[in-house]
């Protein structure tokens, strides 16, 4: 018997890519490859450690696993990779890292279709 | 100016003026807070930390003056860059712990604290070296 709830989640990734997505370059060292990729929150964080505060641009980047392609193989997200977002002449480059107690990335359905990739802003530049 | 403030700021002069393994530049702050993507060059930060004092006679008091110093800097986690900017932190203790306050001799360095050696915290999550020396020294007055 056929998973209905499957079937919905790929229906909805489907509808998620198509329609609610931009294109951003995802970076491992030399290696890159421009997947589409939702725009998930975006909030700031201060981190106070060691008693000096660092203000922290946090965002969220969902893309399809089968996506995440490096250098011709799978993979999936490490600390330090790093997207480049270009919005209104402006190339914004976020880190991958950890966010609170979380990892730095976890699937987003129950079915592994869908990458939540938890990212820092590290800097902006002019395009 | 208060005491502290002037201690604070000839730890600042002291740094400015001497040679290290990678140039900085310090500063003070009252309130340090930084973004993250400023964090690419090297930070080093003096913050007035804690005032403490007993009495030595009747005329004067002895005053312990606690400074912190922060070291930041963003990292590729590589060993290399690491251990570079955990060397830099020893000079500068070194650099105090060794020798008087330039601009201000009356302050004596009696201690310096570096616990814990740098933030895990920062490390994980930012990427970032941090590591806060704690210098006190001591005033008669």
């Amino acid at each position: 018997m056929s998973d209905l709830l499957d079937q919905g989640s790929a229906w909805l990734e489907g509808q998620r890519k198509k329609h609610a997505t931009r294109e951003v370059t995802y970076r491992r060292g030399a290696d890159a490859v421009v997947v589409k990729a939702t725009i998930g929150r975006t909030l700031f964080e201060q981190d106070d450690g060691a008693g000096v505060t660092v203000r922290v641009q946090v965002r969220d980047y969902l893309i399809d696993t089968a996506d995440l392609v490096l250098a011709g193989q799978a993979t999936l997200p490490a600390k330090g990779d790093r997207l480049d977002e270009i919005d209104a002449g402006k190339k914004h480059t976020y880190e991958v890292l950890p966010l609170g107690g979380e990892q730095h990335w976890r699937y987003s359905d129950p079915y592994r279709r869908t990458l939540r990739i938890h990212t820092k802003l590290i800097a902006t530049e002019a395009v | 100016m208060a005491t502290i403030i002037q201690i604070a700021e000839a730890v600042v002069a002291q740094l400015n003026a001497a040679t290290f393994s990678q140039p900085l530049a310090a500063a003070r702050l009252y309130a340090p807070s930084f973004e993250l993507p400023d964090m690419e060059t090297l930070h080093v930060t003096v913050v007035p930390r804690a005032i403490s004092s007993s009495s030595l006679d009747r005329n004067r008091d002895n005053f312990s003056y606690e400074i912190d110093l922060a070291v930041q800097k963003k990292t590729d986690m590589a060993h290399v860059s690491l251990d570079a900017l955990m060397a830099l932190v020893e000079e500068i203790a070194d650099h105090f712990r060794v020798g008087p306050l330039a601009s201000f001799p009356d302050a004596r360095c009696m201690d310096v604290k570096n616990a814990p050696v740098y933030s895990q915290e920062h490390l994980d999550e930012l990427r970032q070296f941090t590591s806060v020396l704690t210098l006190t020294f001591r005033v008669v007055r």
